[in-house]
C-alpha cells in the first residue's frame, strides 16, 4: 500500500515536475483570486464579531424626565433589578453624564454646556441569554412609565451591522463565483496545456495499457495541488497583509468596532484549502476529460 | 530459453477467467479485413492472414502499403471497415473501451521513431508497463534490470532518453515492449531510423526476444533485412497480404513476375 502510494507520487513528479513554472505562474494567478475571495471572509467574519458583539452588548439606556426624583429613580431601579432579564442597573445623573462625557475627551466642547443639558438615565445592563423579543417587550413597557422619556435599545445598530454582513456576504457569495470562475479557466487551461506539452507521455501509456483513469490521475492530482497551494498562499499573503494592518491601527479599530478584529479562523482557511484543491481537481479533470486517442 | 507455449496466459481484466481453448488458436488472424482512409483509396481489402504462435513474421510491400495500418488495427489504434481481426480467437474490433488497455497490455508495440518519452530516465521509460500492472517496486527494478541488460543497457538506467543514441533508444523501446512479457511483438519499421548494421544488430535482438517463444511481427521496406535472415515473408499488394514462402531472395523466370515497386513478387509461388 505504502509502496504503491510512492510510486504514484513518484509518477506524479516525474510527470509533472517539467511543467514546474507553468504550474508556478498558475498558482500565482489563482493566489490573487483566492486573495480576493479570502478578504471578503475575512471582512465578513469581523463583521459578525461585530453584529454578535452588539446583539450580545445587552444594554438598554432608560432616559429619563427632568424633574424625576431620586423615590422615583430607586423604585424604578428596584422594580427593574427584579426583572429577570436584567443583570444590574446604574442611574447616570445629569451631572454624572456631563462628567464622562467631558473626562473620556470625546466631546470636550460641551463642557461649555450646562448640567441640565445632559440627560439622567437607568442603564440596564441584560443578561447574555436574552432575547431580542424580550428586550422589546421590557423597552416597551419602559416607554409606559410617566417618569420615562425615551427609552434605546440600540437595535438600529444591530440592525445596520446585520445590513452590513449580509451585505458583506452577498459581496462573498459574488467573489466566490468570480473565483470560481478564475480557478475553473486557469486550472483547465494550464492542464490542457500541460496535456499538449506531454501528449508523448499520454500516448506512451495508453500505447502499454494504461487506462484513461491511469493517464489522468496525474493531471487530477497536479491540479488539486495548484488549487490548494494557490488557496494557502492567498491565506498566507493575507495573514501578512492582515499583521501590518493590525500592527499599525490595532487601537483605532478596537475603538472604532468594539472588538479586536481577529484573523480567519483555521475551520475556514482549511476549508478554502480543502475547496480549492476539490476545485483544482474538478478543474483540471474537466481540461483533460478528453485524451487524444492512440 | 524457449517459453512454454501452452503455459501461456494473458493478461485479463479482473474477473475474466482464462479460455484454455485460446492456447490453441492462432495467436492473430485477419479475415477478409478492410480499411480505407479515403472511399477512392482503399489500403486493406479483403486481407486474409494468420500468424501462429511462436512465428516471426515480416511484414513488408511498399510505402503506403499499408503495413502501418495493418498493426495499428492489431492494437486497436484504428478500427476495421469490414472482417475481423482476431487476436487469441476473440475479435478486437468488439473489444469495449475499457477492454482494449489490457489487449493492450498483451502486445509489444515498437515504432520507427521510438516513441519514448524524453524526459524520462531509461528506467522509467521501461518500467512504465509494470507500473500500470500495479507491480510491486521492487519486482520492478528486478524486472527493468533483467530486461536492460538483455538488450545491452545494462546500467544505464538511470541515462535520459533524449542524451542516447538511435540505436540506444531503440534497445529502450524494445526493452520497454519486451519487459511485461507479452505474447507479441509488432515492430513497425524498428530499423527505419538506423544505418544498416544497427539495423542488423536490432533485428538481432528480435531474433533473440524471439527464440524465447514470442511471435514477432516485423514490418519493414528494408529489403536487405529479408534477404538477411530466413522468416516468413508477407507481402502487402494492392490491399491484400500475399505470404511469400521461399522468401524474396530467389530464382525467378522473367514472364512469372509482377512488379511491385522495388518488390518484385513471384506470383507462381505466391499462396493468397
Amino acid at each position: 500500500m505504502i509502496g504503491s502510494s510512492m510510486s504514484a507520487v513518484g509518477r506524479i513528479w516525474r510527470s509533472g515536475r517539467g511543467d514546474v513554472r507553468v504550474y508556478l505562474l498558475s498558482v500565482f494567478s489563482l493566489a490573487v483570486a483566492f486573495v480576493c475571495l479570502a478578504s471578503a471572509l475575512l471582512v465578513v467574519f469581523n463583521l459578525r464579531a461585530v453584529e454578535t458583539r452588539w446583539a450580545r452588548a445587552g444594554r438598554i439606556s432608560v432616559y429619563l424626565r427632568d424633574g424625576t426624583s431620586n423615590d422615583q429613580v430607586a423604585q424604578l431601579r428596584k422594580a427593574l433589578e427584579q426583572t429577570p432579564a436584567v443583570a444590574s442597573t446604574r442611574h447616570v445623573t445629569a451631572a454624572d453624564a456631563r462628567k464622562e462625557m467631558v473626562d473620556d475627551g470625546v466631546a470636550g466642547s460641551l463642557a461649555v454646556l450646562p448640567v441640565e443639558a445632559f440627560p439622567a438615565t437607568i442603564e440596564l445592563a441584560l443578561t447574555d441569554d436574552v432575547t431580542d423579543e424580550q428586550v422589546a417587550a421590557i423597552a416597551q413597557k419602559l416607554r409606559d412609565v410617566p417618569s420615562i422619556e425615551s427609552v434605546e435599545t440600540y437595535q438600529r445598530w444591530t440592525d445596520r451591522i446585520s445590513a452590513l454582513v449580509r451585505g458583506g456576504v452577498a459581496a462573498s457569495a459574488v467573489l466566490a463565483l468570480v473565483v470560481l470562475a478564475a480557478v475553473v479557466s486557469v486550472i483547465s487551461s494550464t492542464m490542457r496545456f500541460a496535456l499538449h506539452r506531454r501528449r508523448v507521455e499520454v500516448e506512451v501509456l495508453k500505447l502499454v495499457g494504461a487506462t484513461d483513469r491511469f493517464v489522468r490521475g496525474p493531471f487530477l492530482v497536479e491540479g488539486a495541488l495548484q488549487g490548494a497551494v494557490g488557496a494557502a498562499a492567498s491565506l498566507a499573503l493575507l495573514a501578512v497583509l492582515y499583521a501590518i494592518v493590525r500592527g499599525k491601527f490595532d487601537d483605532e479599530l478596537g475603538l472604532l468596532l468594539g472588538i479586536r478584529p481577529t484573523f480567519l479562523p483555521w475551520e475556514i482557511m482549511a476549508s478554502m484549502i480543502a475547496a480549492g484543491a476539490m476545485l483544482g481537481a474538478l478543474s483540471a479533470f474537466a481540461g483533460v476529460r478528453k485524451l487524444s486517442a492512440v | 530459453m524457449v517459453r512454454n507455449v501452452s503455459a501461456f496466459r494473458p493478461a485479463l481484466r479482473s474477473g475474466q477467467r482464462f479460455d484454455v481453448s485460446a492456447a490453441a488458436r492462432p495467436i492473430l488472424s485477419f479475415e477478409s479485413v478492410f480499411k480505407s482512409y479515403r472511399t477512392d483509396q482503399p489500403v486493406l481489402r479483403g486481407t486474409n492472414l494468420v500468424i501462429e504462435r511462436g512465428e516471426f513474421v515480416f511484414i513488408t510491400g511498399p510505402s503506403g502499403a499499408g503495413k502501418s495500418t495493418l498493426l495499428r488495427l492489431v492494437y486497436c489504434a484504428e478500427q476495421a471497415d469490414d472482417g475481423r481481426i482476431l487476436f487469441l480467437g476473440r475479435d478486437v474490433a468488439r473489444l469495449t473501451e475499457q477492454s482494449i488497455p489490457v489487449l493492450r497490455r498483451n502486445m509489444g508495440v515498437v515504432f520507427q521513431d521510438f516513441r519514448l518519452v524524453p524526459a524520462w530516465t531509461v528506467f522509467d521509460n521501461v518500467a512504465i508497463p509494470l507500473e500500470i500492472l500495479g507491480l510491486p517496486s521492487r519486482l520492478i527494478r528486478t524486472r527493468v534490470g533483467e530486461v536492460l541488460e538483455r538488450v545491452g543497457l545494462s546500467g544505464r538506467g538511470a541515462d535520459k532518453v533524449s542524451g542516447l543514441s538511435g540505436g540506444e533508444q531503440q534497445r529502450v523501446a524494445i526493452a520497454r515492449a519486451i519487459v511485461g512479457e507479452p505474447a507479441l511483438i509488432l515492430a513497425d519499421e524498428p530499423t527505419g531510423n538506423l544505418d544498416p548494421q544497427l539495423a542488423i544488430d536490432i533485428l538481432g535482438l528480435f531474433e533473440e526476444i524471439h527464440e524465447t517463444g514470442t511471435t514477432i511481427l516485423f514490418a519493414t521496406h528494408d529489403r536487405s533485412l529479408l534477404e538477411l535472415r530466413s522468416h516468413r515473408i508477407v507481402v502487402l499488394n494492392d490491399g491484400r497480404a500475399i505470404d511469400v514462402p521461399d522468401g524474396l531472395a530467389i530464382t525467378i523466370d522473367e514472364d512469372d513476375v509482377q512488379p511491385v515497386d522495388d518488390f518484385t513478387i513471384p506470383m507462381a509461388k505466391v499462396a493468397v
